[in-house]
């Protein structure tokens, strides 16, 4: 996409003016969204983003720009704005590129180079739409949502790294709208991950359409959720948002690296509860969250975070491996061009154990089943976290009573990890969208159903 | 090579009218300076420039959108081309059609877009100074969130009418959170300022400001759970009524799934309540003289009295329901048309601050997770949050690790104060009056 030569001669600008390392990444992100209503397409959007990002590292400072441009004349530009403060005499020479072939674990064949496809996405919307509505005529409207991005990336550094990769990211999303005439309740089925249309062959949008449906006539039966401290059994799939909020974002050097998380000197402590085993894993094939090379061109890996409760490892970027002295493990991350990369989780998850579900349910006094969460949130220096139900139901006496409306639940993630105290076997992973200092980037997370002994729920009751 | 960003247009444009479509053309350009301190240095310095060009078409009633950052002949060429195609798969809609109007519009740079006498090099010593006062404050452990930002964008909008319209826009910012600790005792708090030029933010007062609100909250424990009087402070009351902007989207309505779409002349609201969009304000960073089709903004009065007065309308929404266009067009380059708020204002309600602080109530100074735990087709909400125990406007004790959770439609009709004074919040979007809602879910 990038003329080496311009990428060369930018580098060897950057070192010149005295910076340790350069790198520039080049981007070409070809989208194509449908948007659908009801039984009508709505909108389509497609487009074309494309820029260079420019980082140079002096000492532990991190210096970066991007632009639309690819003439070696802006880019040098560029160096030379952010260099200005910094500029010295040069300490160290930039290698010669050595092009290295990335292997493609994730092979897409229905790609969004090829063909839209935009029929056959419309016919497989309009499907899920169809079953949703045969589910109730208390279904008053569903929008289904298609999404196909091709992610081409190239990189090149001061170290003489010259990579490249393609990445196909294909998302679909069923929403069903039940009424009762006085209010209105939500469901959602979202599925996706890293290949092409063909992840149609996956799916069954007649499957997609019911659930989002019974997901939304539960809700609308919903009753005001309970509020206060109380144990909360947390189905699988989704649900792994728990860990990705309550510990995941805590182990990215990221925050490790400033002492902002509350993790950052525990390493080899006991952390979690001994049943909780913890992985962020960038190989699992075509899952959302994969990569085949993270954002700085290093080939991912799996990475095991938590081992027995004993915080085994953190997820580090090239500049938080530099700050921190510890080994880089794939996971340098960023949304696009516009974004200098960091650490960041991939596919995260709670590795499955051997309770049953209706054992947790039958240990329950007074609690909440949490089927189905949505997103949460975590501030690192202090562990604060809050993820939403999206559908839930009471617990009383060892029985699931009735459906609750929405709640959050709020705890610390060191709090947390120390209240799971029942893991099952039905382990599922599912897509989300994580948001971080480098921007919004696919991660999956995953758990199998399993029971925090205490929490707080905020519901309206 | 690009051309110039009105050289493109008129290729894009024509050639839209070649393909015997009609057409508008968003073009955003943005430049920015960013930088973080850590450990006494400058952490990160940051340089961006970008544009990006997105057309709509529409062509035998349907609409099409495509949008390209790379400004060559080709790739607008091309843009034009899949956004046609895109058109031919969309439903017919005889009320999207490009907006009739050969206006043109420009904004005032010396209001919006003035000239910044702050140096880079002494934006890189405020972001030095946030970091390094801050941490000498007692039990300060670090301040893993701080920066300043220097952020200009420029947006044309373009038709095949001949309308056009330009605006230039300047705000810059800083901010600083800071992690105090003390024994077991930890807490994160920060805030945060922007400002058309640098020099009228006054970084001295969010040193202070911040370290006062990590001592404020440091020792804040959770609280009984019942229902409360709650009053949010003005930053968290305008982000509570951002997450259910779509209550006045008239887009939302016409999709079926807005709860407001059959409630306008309606009450939904006690009738102290009056909120209006307010667009011209100039002493807001909000301001925007035209929407994004181009067409000039004016104030409109949402709720008055309680009464649901009108939705927002773009011209397509407004042609569907066959109502004015109150002018809340929005569309980024990337985007179909939509609808959105400008700058929301809470009128001021008739209630001084001796009053709206009488008794016991909760006031919240933050709030968590409102991208994850609002609904606003169902109105329900659940949120994570910190704040006050207070009586008679005196804080009482800090209140941490605390939810509340309610539905919005049903708090509109719970008010029971409104303050006599108006507040913009952090951002300067949103002018709000205070107020109390009544019997309001609090978790601890």
């Amino acid at each position: 996409m990038l003329d080496s030569r311009v990428a060369q001669s930018a580098i060897d600008h950057a070192i010149a003016l005295g910076a340790d390392f350069a790198e520039v990444f080049v981007e070409r992100n070809q989208v194509n969204n449908i948007a659908t209503l009801s039984n009508q397409v709505r909108d389509i959007a497609s487009g074309i983003d494309f820029g260079v990002g420019v980082r140079l590292v002096y000492g532990a400072k991190v210096l970066y720009g991007y632009t639309n441009r690819t003439d070696a004349e802006e880019l040098k530009r560029i160096v030379s704005e952010l260099a200005a403060k910094d500029r010295r005499d040069q300490v160290s020479a930039a290698e010669a590129f050595d092009f290295r072939t990335t292997t493609d674990i994730h092979q897409a064949e229905r790609t969004l180079a090829k063909d839209s496809e935009v029929r056959d996405k419309v016919g497989y919307l309009f499907a899920a739409d169809r079953a949703a509505r045969a589910a109730s005529n208390m279904i008053s409207q569903t929008q289904g949502a298609c999404g196909q991005r091709e992610q081409a990336v190239e990189i090149f550094n001061s170290e003489g790294l010259h990579i490249r990769d393609t990445r196909h990211y294909t998302r679909t999303r069923i929403q069903a709208v039940a009424s009762n005439g006085t209010e209105q309740a939500t469901g959602m089925q979202t599925d996706g991950g890293l290949l092409g249309w063909e992840i149609v062959e996956t799916l069954d949008p007649a499957e997609s359409g019911a659930e989002a449906a019974r997901q939304a006539l539960v809700n609308l039966s919903a009753k005001p959720c309970p509020s206060g401290r109380m144990p909360v059994v947390i189905g699988n799939g989704f649900g792994g948002v728990i860990f990705h909020e309550a510990c995941g974002h805590l182990l990215e050097t990221t925050s490790v690296a400033k002492r902002a998380s509350v993790f950052h000197d525990k390493l080899g402590e006991m952390i979690a509860n001994p049943v909780v085993n913890a992985v962020d894993d960038g190989t699992l094939l075509r899952e959302w969250g994969s990569i085949n090379i993270d954002d700085e061109g290093m080939p991912t890996e799996r990475t095991q975070l938590i081992k027995d409760g004993k915080l085994v490892n953190f997820l580090a970027d090239r500049v938080g491996a530099a700050q921190t002295g510890l080994p880089r493990t794939g996971s340098g991350r960023r949304q696009s061009y516009q974004f200098a990369p960091a650490s960041r989780m991939r596919n995260t998850f709670i590795e499955p154990g051997a309770a049953s579900f209706d054992d947790m349910i039958a240990s329950i006094d007074r609690g909440v089943y949490a089927s189905h969460m949505g997103g949460g949130s975590v501030q690192p220096g202090t562990g604060e976290f809050n993820f939403a139900v999206t559908e839930g139901y009471y617990v009383e006496d060892g029985r699931i009573r009735h459906p609750v409306k929405a709640a959050t639940l709020i705890s610390t993630g060191p709090d947390v990890l120390q209240r799971i105290s029942m893991v099952g076997g039905d382990f599922a992973l599912a897509t989300g969208m994580c948001g971080s200092v480098s921007g919004m980037v696919p991660t999956t997370v995953g758990q199998a159903t399993l029971k925090v002994d205490d929490i707080l729920v905020g519901g309206n009751a | 090579m690009a051309g110039t960003v009105e050289a493109n247009a008129e290729r894009i444009l024509d050639r839209v009218s070649a393909a015997g479509a009609t057409g508008d053309l968003v073009v955003q350009e943005q430049s920015s300076l960013s930088l973080k301190a850590h450990n006494g240095e400058l952490e990160e310095h940051k340089v961006t420039s970008t544009r990006v060009y997105g057309v709509r078409v529409v062509r035998d009633d349907r609409a099409g959108i495509a949008y390209s950052e790379a400004g060559d002949a080709a790739a607008l060429d091309s843009m034009v081309e899949q956004a046609v195609v895109n058109a031919a798969f969309a439903r017919v809609d005889p009320a999207e059609a490009v907006a009739a109007g050969d206006t043109t519009l420009a904004t005032d740079d010396a209001i919006l877009c003035p000239e910044d006498p702050t140096s880079v090099e002494a934006k890189i010593e405020a972001a030095l100074y946030l970091e390094r006062e801050l941490t000498a404050r007692d039990n300060v452990r670090n301040v893993p969130y701080n920066g300043v930002q220097d952020l200009r964008a420029e947006r044309h909008v373009f038709a095949t009418t001949g309308r056009t319209a330009n605006s230039r826009n300047r705000v810059c910012s800083a901010f600083a959170y800071a992690l105090m600790s003390d024994g077991e005792k930890d807490a994160l708090e920060g805030t945060q300022r922007h400002a058309r030029r640098f020099h009228e933010i006054d970084t001295a007062w969010i040193v202070d400001e911040t370290y006062q609100r990590c001592v404020a909250m440091l020792h804040g424990e959770a609280l009984p759970s019942k229902h409360y009087d709650v009053l949010f402070d003005v930053e968290h009351q305008a982000d509570l009524f951002a997450v259910f902007h779509d209550m006045f989207s008239a887009k939302t309505a016409r999709d079926g799934i807005n709860p407001l779409r059959d409630k306008v002349g309606e009450r939904i609201a006690v009738d102290t309540l009056t909120i209006r969009d307010a667009p011209l304000d100039a002493n807001g960073l909000g301001y925007a003289l035209f929407d994004d089709e181009g067409l000039a903004t004016a104030a409109t009065t949402l709720v008055d009295g309680g009464v649901l007065r009108t939705l927002i309308h773009n011209s397509a929404t407004a042609a569907h329901f066959d109502v004015p266009n109150t002018h809340n067009a929005l569309r980024s380059p990337r985007s179909s048309l939509g609808v959105g708020l400008h700058q929301l204002e809470v009128a001021v309600g008739d209630v001084d601050e001796g009053t709206l602080t009488g008794g016991e109530y909760v006031e919240i100074v933050d709030l968590a997770g409102l991208h994850s735990g609002g609904n606003p087709v169902s109105g329900d909400f659940s949120f994570g949050a910190a704040g006050f125990l207070c009586r008679d406007g005196e804080r009482i004790r800090p209140v941490r690790n605390i939810t509340v959770a309610g539905n919005f439609f049903e708090m509109l009709e719970k008010i029971a104060a409104i303050g006599d004074k108006q507040h913009w919040n952090p951002e300067r979007s949103a002018l709000m009056a205070r107020i109390r809602f009544a019997d309001v879910a609090v978790s601890g």
